[in-house]
């Protein structure tokens, strides 16, 4: 077992994601109780304090993000909720869209509270289907037990809540480009400053919280802030989501109480890792974020801090394990491919940085790379870094840089032979393993 | 008025600034392709990167001014960045500058020997995309020039409101493209992108190989299609690289018309009748002066001009609203107590043009109007039954509202037939040969000058009615 349980307190079954299920649980009290009895500013002060990190990414404190939108100021404010689950590696969003739908829109009823929503958005990636479904059939069943629309349990409070379903783009998952998504613009980042807690959709101060931030508000206001920093590490409280994929034998989502160790986790939680072999490398968090040798994450921790040691970060918690024998130069050929295909072209360095090193990298793999391509690949990188829009030019920096500080032989041997050090395969067959 | 630091020294901002702005009104240069001071900040080009001292570096263009912020704008970290965009910039870029008609004014060439200078680092092939796109009758995209700067998209959003240009498809291949209503082809002001991009990507038909920039020269003037007066720069070959053979009336021809930056009026931009002046001026020319069709000498049609003017008992004048203020005032000195004056309209719109519309075009066609009213007052241009002389002075006379009996003396500029039919025809000059000033509907008065000599047998307005002042003394 992986630590106490927040979002995953539940046996699923083939109805546990519906409202019925959700209220037998418990559903929906704590909403009723946080609109009776608590002020908005006083919500704001229980997430503030309960010190959850943002699950989408960058694990930035969503109570301090809160803290920058004043519910009382008369302006329109809008909460989204970002399930534009795009990071490769990344299933965790999906897990709750499907399978307790009705803790994320308890959870938003009692943001939108704190931070003043009238109207509120959940901003749902394209390709879910079933997600998409129970999510869409949750908000009917929503509204028809009253929990939306107006005076919302006969308190003065009225939320409405949109599903707004993405056209397919990963930059889209970026706050400012899922806004000029929603708005119905071109899915393009926007600059800061303005923050878009300052102005955000429509010009008016949006909170965009990932959907694991905000599903685990209901537990927190349910049994306090103090409660939830019982959870976890001093440093990051609480739990994480991780889906896990890669070579190892037991694959999927689990809940993982952070600072719990990574060992234990790969060893015995997700049953080792494929045909037994070695760890060779680990993706903690998404692609976007460092990739780290295995004896290094054997070694750790799984919370934010540990992470952030080794520069790395538990990201989007989209973990993918590396077994020993696995290509770097191809992984990262086709993590370069993706972030080519998925640069939306505003902005210089990324639009032409990307094709660069993919044409780079593509040319390498096919035997024909050059010593000098090596200091290309890192000096687009460098120039990536903090120069763009958005993070996606910073992350495919990061993933380039560190394939190349934790694998720089393997990259050389590619270029000075012309073919792979390993077998050049990415697949992690059992019989080949076993053989 | 927060006080900001800029290379160490201090500067004043307004707190609504941005760092960019701040160093544009102080005179320090910082580079920019996508930043326009009429268009919205996208910050997508990345060049106009300063570094905020203990924050790193930024975009310049979208960085508030804080008080006592300390920015520096040619530190070797700002350095390095400039010169890795304009390595990316430049990545696809065909770098056909010997082909293109942008280059000798293209930022991006500029830049490049300005903050890079160096050889391409990459040996890949470019990614190859489509050139010769057909955007309108009027311009031309090359997509592999393009470098998506969005100028020209957020010019048709924002200030022509055609929402005319777009872009398409994403990462290195994105492309500007028209929408599909064909909303760009009838964008009256789309000539604009063509100036405002700072590449060669949308390129101008009329201008399509004709010259290189660095044969031109530009000559300040004042667009004469409507009353609101734009001021424009016209290019015209210099004289050092006039042509001696081949065709010569190169020389002597506009090469084309750009927007001359007048705030008061209007700002950077003017529309594409205003590009198309040389339809107006390079008409065939009237070059002598006749006496009812016969040639005569320019002193001869004076002389008979005074005479049938001295003759005539109820004379009336249609005067030029395409006449400068200067010219105006010469004639009320000269003739204005022998004539009844009215004001014509030598230009009505023309069929398929815009008549008016809320950014610059207005319904009256004809350039200063507003003086001319002001002197001659607003009475209708219509020609009493018993005047016995009538003087016409410039086009857009109905020649068959002139009593069957009236002397006519008419001063134009074209060929046209009823040249011949007058007493007294004499030749003048065109606003191209000559220096004046115009008053625009907001009565701000804006100069032009002149870009070409007058041909012997033509002669300037302001002459001919000093000539016939005193005629009728």
């Amino acid at each position: 077992m992986t630590g106490r349980k927040i979002l995953m307190d539940f046996e699923v079954t083939p109805t546990s994601h519906t409202l019925e299920a959700y209220a037998a649980r418990g559903g929906y009290q704590t909403v009723s109780r946080v609109l009776r009895e608590m002020k908005p500013t006083d919500v704001t002060k229980e997430v503030t304090e309960a010190g959850i990190q943002g699950r989408g990414g960058a694990s930035f404190p969503a109570g301090r993000k809160w803290q920058v939108v004043d519910p009382h100021d008369g302006e329109p404010h809008y909460l989204l909720a970002n399930a534009d689950e795009g990071e490769p590696g990344t299933f965790k969003d999906r897990w709750i869209l499907e399978n307790a739908p009705h803790k994320l829109l308890e959870s938003m009823l009692i943001a939108a509270y704190a931070l003043g929503c009238r109207n509120t958005f959940v901003y749902i990636r394209g390709e879910f289907d079933l997600p998409y479904r129970r999510l869409q059939a949750a908000v009917e069943e929503a509204y028809k037990a009253g929990y939306f629309g107006e005076k919302i349990l006969g308190s003065g409070f009225s939320c409405d809540i949109y599903v707004f379903r993405g056209g397919g783009a990963y930059v889209c998952g970026e706050a400012s480009s899922l806004l000029a998504s929603v708005e119905g613009i071109r899915g393009y980042p926007r600059n800061r400053p303005p923050r878009l807690t300052v102005k955000g959709l429509y010009q008016c101060p949006t909170v965009v919280n990932n959907v694991e931030t905000l599903s685990n508000l209901a537990w927190i206001l349910r049994h306090g802030a103090a409660e939830y920093r019982k959870v976890g590490t001093p440093k990051s409280p609480g739990t994480r989501l991780i889906s896990i994929s890669g070579h190892v034998n037991r694959p999927g989502v689990y809940e993982v109480e952070l600072g719990y160790p990574w060992r234990k986790f790969l060893d015995e939680d997700c049953g080792g890792i494929l045909g037994g072999r070695k760890l060779k490398a680990i993706i903690p968090g998404g692609i976007s974020s460092q990739v780290l040798p295995g004896e290094t994450a054997y070694e750790l921790m799984l919370s934010h801090e540990a992470l952030w040691d080794v520069n790395s970060s538990l990201g989007s918690g989209g973990m993918i394990a590396i077994a020993e024998g696995t290509c770097m130069v191809r992984l990262l050929q086709i993590m370069l491919r993706f972030y080519h295909h998925e640069s939306c072209g505003q902005c210089t360095p990324c639009r032409e940085g990307m094709g660069w090193a993919h044409r780079v990298i593509d040319r390498i793999v096919a035997g024909q790379g050059r010593p000098e391509d090596i200091d290309t690949l890192i000096r687009i990188s460098k120039f990536n870094d903090g120069t763009t829009i958005c993070g996606l030019g910073d992350a495919a920096g990061y993933a380039t840089v560190d394939f190349i500080k934790h694998f720089r032989d393997e990259f050389e041997y590619f270029i000075e032979h012309k073919r792979s050090k390993n077998d050049g395969r990415l697949e992690c067959l059992p019989e080949v393993a076993n053989a | 008025m927060p006080e900001i630091f800029i290379n160490g020294k201090p500067y004043q901002a307004e707190p609504d600034q941005t760092v960019l702005q701040v160093c544009r009104e102080n005179g320090i240069y910082i580079p920019y392709f996508c930043w326009h001071p009429q268009l919205s900040v996208v910050g997508n080009c990345r060049i106009c990167m300063v570094e905020e001292e203990g924050r790193g570096v930024d975009i310049g263009c979208n960085m508030p001014v804080k008080a006592g912020m300390r920015v520096l704008t040619e530190s070797d970290e700002v350095k390095e960045h400039r010169k890795a965009i304009l390595q990316f910039i430049t990545l696809n870029h065909p770098v056909d500058c010997g082909i293109c008609d942008k280059a000798g004014e293209c930022v991006l060439q500029d830049y490049h020997y300005e903050y890079n200078g160096a050889p391409s680092i990459s040996s890949d092939p470019k990614v190859r995309s489509t050139k010769f796109y057909d955007l309108s009758d009027r311009i031309v995209l090359d997509n592999e020039r393009c470098i998506l700067c969005s100028r020209c998209v957020r010019f048709t959003s924002e200030i022509s409101k055609s929402c005319g240009l777009g872009i398409e498809e994403r990462g290195d291949t994105s492309l500007v493209r028209p929408s599909t209503d064909g909303s760009f082809r009838n964008d009256a002001y789309s000539d604009n992108v063509v100036d405002i991009c700072p590449v060669g990507a949308l390129l101008s038909r009329s201008f399509f190989y004709k010259s290189r920039v660095w044969y031109l020269q530009t000559t300040p003037s004042v667009c004469p299609g409507c009353e609101r007066g734009c001021s424009i720069n016209v290019w015209h070959r210099k004289q050092e690289w006039h042509l001696q053979s081949l065709d010569t009336a190169e020389n002597t021809s506009i090469a084309r018309v750009t927007p001359l930056e007048n705030m008061a009026v209007n700002g950077p931009w003017i529309c594409n009748k205003g590009r198309d002046l040389a339809k107006i001026f390079e008409r065939k020319r009237a070059e002598g002066a006749m006496a009812k069709g016969k040639p005569v000498s320019l002193a001869e049609a004076i002389a008979a001009a005074r005479q049938l003017i001295v003759g005539a008992a109820r004379p009336v004048a249609l005067v030029s609203s395409w006449g400068s203020n200067e010219e105006l005032e010469a004639f009320r000195s000269a003739l204005g107590a022998s004539f009844t004056s009215r004001v014509k309209a030598d230009h009505q719109p023309e069929p398929g043009e815009v008549v008016e519309d809320d950014v610059l075009i207005r319904a009256d066609k004809n350039p200063n109007s507003a003086r001319a009213r002001e002197l001659f007052g607003t009475a209708p241009a219509v020609i009493p039954a018993d005047a016995d002389l009538v003087l016409v002075w410039g086009e857009g006379c109905d020649f068959s509202k002139i009593p069957a009996g009236a002397r006519i003396i008419l001063l134009g500029s074209y060929l046209a037939p009823e040249n011949g039919h007058a007493d007294v025809f004499l030749p003048i000059s065109i606003q191209t040969e000559r220096n004046g000033h115009y008053t625009n509907f907001q009565g701000v008065v804006s100069g032009f000058e002149a870009c070409f000599p007058k041909a012997p047998g033509v002669v300037d307005a302001e002459a001919v009615f000093a000539g016939l002042g005193g005629a009728a003394s």
